[in-house]
């Protein structure tokens, strides 16, 4: 079968790919400690061998690090395509809706994640509020704008045959609407989840006293390279599993949508 | 003759372009429509036989004239869900399988579950889709994805079966053999069926009468009483008397 071969073609890349990676750090690593000669060299770019280990070793203390800033991301992240959904639903129901709301929606994103977290945690004055908000407010546009796509992606004919037996407006988007757009959120989810992440992640370095940023941060500060380097590692694997657990739920809810469909040219 | 089915009174329908020069998509059409009759609106593209059926179907509204159906308005008849349509595409929901897709109509009808069930099973049959039922339609061919559309519209046992070129985008074996399908349904339960097409051999072995449109502005050009015996299989096709009327239709369009 042609799409078996294509999946472990797929499999093979990515193998390669990260087996390279290691190579060529390895390889920076040796050039710049003993041919460079440089004295910070193993603060600088340490062997990814020595990161491993000192990832194995300090897994607790990154784990639990870890999970108190992917939890109040996840919870942000819930909070953040509920109301983006909710936003696209009611721009697609009316269009004032949609020239009043768009226009923000299009600002809030120009105002940096950077100078906008202090703001928001000297309001509430707390982490984890602070956390889950900006990981809402990272999340929620993404979701609006693809979810709205496609909501608008709907194909007139397949109203005109909801319209030709009455249906109510709410039957409707129960029906059609919204299961048909259910790609195009996966769309907004998946480009979402690992922003939110990182958004967590930046909150942490404001002056909390948990989180996988602040290792990261204090890591940095007290010159212990390794566990800088593997903290750095244990965010980008957030990120990472935040974007495949989206990835996971997708498959689970849209199953149709397994297998590539054949879009035009299908004959009896 | 019986006060006529569906009525069809001095309809006319504008386009309104912005550069001046409206569309007139058809002009003043008046046609009367029996119970139980197989209509065919037969023209080339542009004739407005599909705006003509929309119209009917209350899915447009005329700029001048009126259609009647059973002395009631085609928004009544809509409301009322008297009627199946069938489009030019399948108009499947792709998350839906075979069978939840002809169930769709009916759950927004709040048609009870067992009663859903006995008919989606009558009319798979009905269609020959039997095994597909838990298929999605991405895993159909396009003349059995066309079958679950007509099978969708049967499910509702409608008073009347609305088809806008229903077989267009099939290739001619599927299509003969989808024709002959469909008079065969139709002979079981005879529903009011308006059909359109643009397909001349088509429109005459399935209707009882073919309405000949042509275009700019689109108006009915020609009504011929097809009176071919019933039941009608395939090798009607190759008798001199639908050589003939296929013939008369053509020339009607040579004249235009």
């Amino acid at each position: 079968m042609s799409v078996a071969i294509g999946k472990r073609e797929q499999r093979i890349v990515a193998i390669v790919w990260v087996i390279g990676i290691i190579v060529v750090w390895e390889l920076a690593s040796f050039l710049l400690k003993y041919v460079i000669q440089d004295p910070m060299a193993s603060a600088k770019l340490p062997y990814p061998h020595i990161v491993a280990m000192t990832f194995v070793e300090n897994w607790k203390i990154l784990l639990e690090a870890g999970l108190v800033t992917f939890s109040r991301a996840a919870i942000g992240f819930a909070l953040g395509s509920s109301v983006g959904i909710l936003l696209a639903v009611l721009m697609s129901l009316s269009k004032t809706m949609e020239r009043i709301a768009f226009p923000y929606l299009i600002v809030s994103q120009m105002i940096p994640v950077l100078g906008l977290a202090p703001i928001i945690f000297n309001i509430v004055r707390d982490m984890n509020v602070s956390r889950i908000m900006i990981a809402a407010y990272i999340t929620f546009f993404p979701v609006a704008v693809n979810m709205l796509s496609g909501l608008k992606s709907v194909e007139q004919e397949k109203k005109d045959l909801l319209f030709s037996i009455a249906s109510s407006k709410f039957k409707v988007y129960q029906k059609l609407m919204l299961p048909f757009s259910m790609s195009y959120l996966f769309t907004g989810l998946k480009i979402a989840a690992p922003m939110a992440v990182t958004a967590s992640i930046l909150v942490d370095m404001l002056g909390s006293k948990s989180g996988i940023g602040v290792k990261i941060l204090y890591s940095l500060y007290s010159n212990s390279s390794n566990i800088f380097w593997a903290s750095v590692l244990t965010s980008a694997f957030m990120g990472i599993i935040s974007f495949y657990v989206v990835v996971f739920a997708e498959r689970l809810c849209l199953p149709w949508q397994k297998a590539t469909p054949r879009k035009e040219g299908v004959r009896a | 003759m019986n006060a006529p089915e569906i009525q069809i009174k001095n309809v006319s329908m504008v386009y309104p372009v912005n550069n001046g020069q409206d569309i007139v998509a058809l002009t003043d059409v008046n046609l009367d429509i029996q119970e139980g009759e197989f209509i065919s609106l037969l023209g080339p593209s542009g004739c407005g036989k599909t705006t003509l059926l929309r119209i009917i179907a209350d899915l447009n509204q005329p700029t001048a004239g009126s259609v009647a159906i059973r002395g009631q308005s085609p928004r009544d008849i809509r409301m009322q869900r008297k009627y199946g349509i069938v489009f030019q595409n399948p108009v499947l929901y792709d998350w839906r399988t075979v069978r939840r897709n002809i169930c769709m109509p009916m759950e927004i009808m709040g048609i009870p579950k067992k009663e859903r069930t006995a008919r989606i099973n009558r009319v798979l049959e009905l269609v020959g889709l039997q095994d597909f039922g838990d298929k999605y339609p991405f895993e159909l061919s396009g003349g059995m994805q066309q079958r679950v559309g007509i099978a969708r519209a049967l499910a509702l046992d409608p008073e009347f079966l609305f088809m806008d070129e229903p077989f267009s985008a099939l290739d001619e074996f599927t299509r003969e053999k989808l024709n002959e399908d469909l008079l065969s349904i139709w002979s079981k339960a005879k529903k009011t069926v308006i059909f359109v097409t643009h397909n001349i051999p088509e429109s005459v072995f399935l209707s009882d009468r073919v309405v000949v449109l042509s275009p700019h502005p689109g108006r009915i050009s020609a009504i011929v009483d097809i009176n071919l015996p019933r039941p009608r299989e395939n090798s009607i096709r190759e008798t001199p008397e639908f050589y003939e009327y296929v013939t008369k239709i053509r020339r009607s369009f040579e004249g235009v």
